[in-house]
């Protein structure tokens, strides 16, 4: 952040450094880069570390980190001549999902609270790819809510023992540590009872566990955490102040982890013309209904929406640059997402029509539109639902005043007591 | 704060000039005086406006106009922009892209003649564009042809802006199949304007009935079908920009009247059910800046995208505005019902904007279309 700014010169000098070594010594993407942890045997697991740690020694991993921490210690206009020039290389990506979660996720919350110590003594690992890391956040019962989690530590003597379930944790098999948010005192409102921990995750008290999503296939785990020993040492941020660091996981997770790690380049915008909604057109085709109205009219449908998803985003990311927008309009392009990806799907589903059910076993592309279907809720759901970006922009953005609240102010023992005896009350 | 965000000084400066003016010479309250009056606005009020350079933008320098930045279409749309959120009255967009045409395409003589003056706003011009029933027919329901060294016009143009009151009509039509457009004088012989009731209180349309009209030859503005279709680009984004416009104001003034009005013991925006409809609403409103700002640039660059991107943008801030408007009245309850209430204004503005250059399903059949979708091609 302190860097000074450099001249124009000494970017080109680093543009040409960057694009010399990467033709050195990294292949050409093929195909996408992310792929489920689990999917990936051990020793690719290893060959892929192997190749981060040589990209890490070569000076490209933590480009903006400070230096005492590992880094680099150079500018976000460096870090932006990595992402341009690397776009086209296939970058190491350990585990796959589990080194976006370390890099973009765990690694901007640890540089803000995380001790000196700490960041001296875990960056540098995270960075070299030795140390893989993933949330652990959401429970069975606590996803939207998250400051209603239930996991808890205890203290017993100078160590905390933790016990409970988290869910939906991304690359977790992969993974070697798990920053963790659990309740450290129950007699406090919910924000104000909370810590983060790291966890060993290969501890034996700790089961990890891929669930099946309606998919069919196994991005996510949940993790069991039985009477977990970790020391001080362990605690990342203060003691009860977990909902702090919390905000800042958040911010990094729903910017996408645009954050100080390897920075895995957004896909490149298509060049030339555009397409009219390819996939839709395909399946239109296949039916002959590529003359019909009503159908023409749901591709458009399909094809503006695409469309304004990219400029809303253009929009949302220059005012936010400029500083003419305020900071929760980010919630915008979230909620657009969440409301745009089921329309998509459904609109495919009703041009797929008959092929969108069944279809030949080996052909896996006509599963497309199923799968569409299946997934066109994930980011509805995932990283705070449409409901909490609704609430995020009615209140911050548009300053509606707030719901009254049951739950904010008292202790969070009496929050649970309480709510068991709702139906009771409200009825009364 | 202006739908484009990224303004040139001069941009800034006139954006704020054109609001303070509107604010100064016609308020909405001062707007519905006008409503019951069968001209719509007064013509002297047009040429204050002129002077302040609403006529002058797409007009090249050369043939006397000019604007404040290199993109003219964006400086119109700021203006757009205001008409929208105060409702007024007149031709802006049609003069506009009139103007635009004869100083582009017209003959010499007539357009030394003519375009200083209606960018003085001394001369009214308004576009005759559309067919008998309001639909965009590339000028099939009008013919052009040759009698002895004249012309003869002859045909049918509905939903025709402010033609009662103007001087002139860019009227587009036909002559041997092609598309062109030919200049009518209002009061010629052979010309009759048949005022319609319109929903839009502040917004003049006319049917225009042309029969064997006598023209001089040098009345017709070339072009060919391209520029047709440029010059209906130009009235689609400048339409939706004031229609966005529009959509701020109301949506601005639904936010504050859910904030003070009181029900069940709470402002109602304190409702979780009222929060989620207007964070939609506020959703629809910034991909509708998102898209107005995209059409702006790509139209006034004329971009190889322009046709598309128009066609994308039109039909979503058509439908994004109605639903919006919609929504605006919803939240206001019967308040928002009563005459004296400015929402039903904007809300009228806004529906028939969203159809005066084509619906967005009309948008999006010309989205595909653009494409060639389902037309036989050689790969």
């Amino acid at each position: 952040m302190s860097a000074p700014t450099p001249t124009a010169e000494a970017l080109e000098a680093y543009r040409a450094e960057v694009r010399a070594w990467l033709a050195d010594n990294l292949p050409e993407r093929q195909g996408p880069v992310l792929r489920a942890a689990h999917e990936v045997t051990p020793e690719q697991l290893a060959e892929e570390r192997a190749l981060q740690a040589k990209l890490y020694e070569a000076g490209y991993l933590g480009i903006t980190v400070p230096k005492e921490y590992g880094g680099q210690g150079l500018t976000g206009a460096h870090q932006r001549i990595w992402q341009e020039e690397s776009a086209r290389y296939a970058l190491p990506a350990p585990g796959g999902v589990a080194s976006h979660v370390t890099l973009g996720i765990v690694l901007p919350t640890l540089l803000a609270h995380a001790s000196e110590e700490q960041k001296r003594d875990w960056i540098p690992k995270l960075l070299r790819g030795d140390e893989l890391w993933c949330q652990l956040l959401s429970e069975p019962g606590a996803g939207s809510d998250l400051a209603g989690i239930l996991t808890r530590a205890t203290r017993d003597g100078d160590v905390w023992v933790l016990n409970g379930t988290k869910v939906w944790s991304s690359g977790a098999l992969a993974a070697d540590y798990g920053i963790c948010l659990a309740r450290t005192d129950w007699d406090v409102p919910k924000h104000r009872g909370l810590t983060w921990f790291k966890v060993p995750l290969r501890d034996p008290r700790v089961t990890v566990r891929p669930i099946r999503e309606i998919n069919g296939s196994a991005e996510f785990c949940e993790e069991f955490l039985d009477d977990v020993v970790v020391g001080d040492d362990m605690v990342i941020g203060a003691v009860n102040d977990g909902w702090t660091v919390a905000n800042t996981m958040l911010t990094a997770e729903r910017s996408g982890g645009a954050g100080a790690g390897a920075g895995a380049a957004p896909p490149a915008a298509p060049r030339g013309r555009r397409r009219l909604a390819p996939d839709l057109v395909r399946l239109a085709e296949q039916r002959g209904l590529e003359r019909d109205g009503a159908t023409r009219q749901l591709i458009a449908r399909a094809h503006i929406s695409d469309w304004l998803q990219g400029q809303l985003l253009k929009r949302i990311g220059a005012g936010l640059a400029a500083g003419q927008l305020n900071p929760a309009a980010v919630s915008l392009v979230k909620l657009r997402t969440g409301i745009h990806d089921p329309q998509r799907a459904a609109i495919a589903m009703e041009i797929a029509g008959r092929n969108g059910i069944a279809w030949p076993a080996d052909d896996d592309a006509a599963s497309a539109p199923a799968i569409d279907f299946l997934n066109g809720r994930i980011m509805s759901i995932a990283g705070g639902s449409n409901e909490i970006q609704r609430n995020i922009v009615s209140e911050r953005l548009l300053g509606l005043p707030r719901e009254p609240s049951v739950d904010s102010d008292k202790p969070f023992r009496e929050v649970l007591r309480d709510a068991k005896s709702w139906g009771k009350r409200a009825g009364s | 704060m202006p739908i484009q965000l990224d303004l040139t000084d001069d941009q800034a400066l006139f954006h704020e000039t054109t609001a303070r003016f509107i604010e100064a010479e016609l308020p909405r309250e001062k707007t519905r005086e006008w409503h019951e009056r069968p001209e719509g606005f007064d013509p002297g009020w047009l040429a204050k406006a002129a002077e302040l350079g609403w006529f002058s933008m797409l007009v090249p320098e050369e043939a006397g106009g000019g604007s404040v930045s290199d993109n003219p279409l964006a400086d119109a749309a700021l203006v757009a922009e205001e008409l929208g959120r105060q409702v007024q009255p007149g031709p802006f967009v049609p003069m506009n892209v009139a103007l635009a045409a004869i100083a582009r395409h017209g003959d010499p003589a007539r357009r030394a003649e003519l375009v200083p003056a209606g960018v003085a706003g001394q001369a009214i011009v308004t576009w005759a564009a559309t067919d008998a029933a309001g639909d965009w027919d590339l000028g099939a329901g009008v013919t052009v042809e040759a009698r002895g060294d004249a012309l003869v016009v002859t045909g049918e143009r509905g939903h025709v802006q402010d033609a009662a009151q103007a001087d002139w009509l860019l009227v587009a039509a036909t002559r041997d199949g092609e598309p062109v457009r030919v200049l009518v004088p209002r009061d010629a012989e052979g010309v009759t304007v048949t005022p319609l009731a319109t929903l839009d209180l502040a917004r003049r349309l006319a049917h225009v009935r042309l029969e064997a009209v006598a023209v001089p030859a040098d009345a017709l503005v070339g072009g060919g079908a391209e520029a047709l279709w440029h010059q209906h680009r130009q009235a689609v984004v400048l339409n939706l920009a004031e229609t966005v416009g529009a959509m701020d104001e109301l949506f601005t003034m639904t936010v504050e009247y859910a904030k003070d009005r009181v029900a069940f013991g709470r402002p109602i925006g304190s409702f979780q059910a009222l929060k989620h409809l207007m964070a939609d609403m506020a959703l629809w409103l910034e991909v509708s800046k998102a898209a107005a700002t995209a059409a702006i640039d790509a139209v006034g660059r004329d971009a190889e995208d322009a046709a598309e991107v128009a066609a994308m943008a039109a039909a979503a801030v058509g439908e994004h505005g109605n639903e919006l408007a919609q929504q605006c009245l919803q939240v206001h309850g019967g308040i928002g019902y009563t005459w004296e209430h400015d929402l039903h204004l904007l809300m009228r503005r806004i529906q028939s904007n969203s159809v005066l250059f084509g619906s967005p399903t009309w948008h999006r059949e010309q989205l595909c279309r653009v494409h060639g979708l389902g037309e036989e091609v050689t790969r």
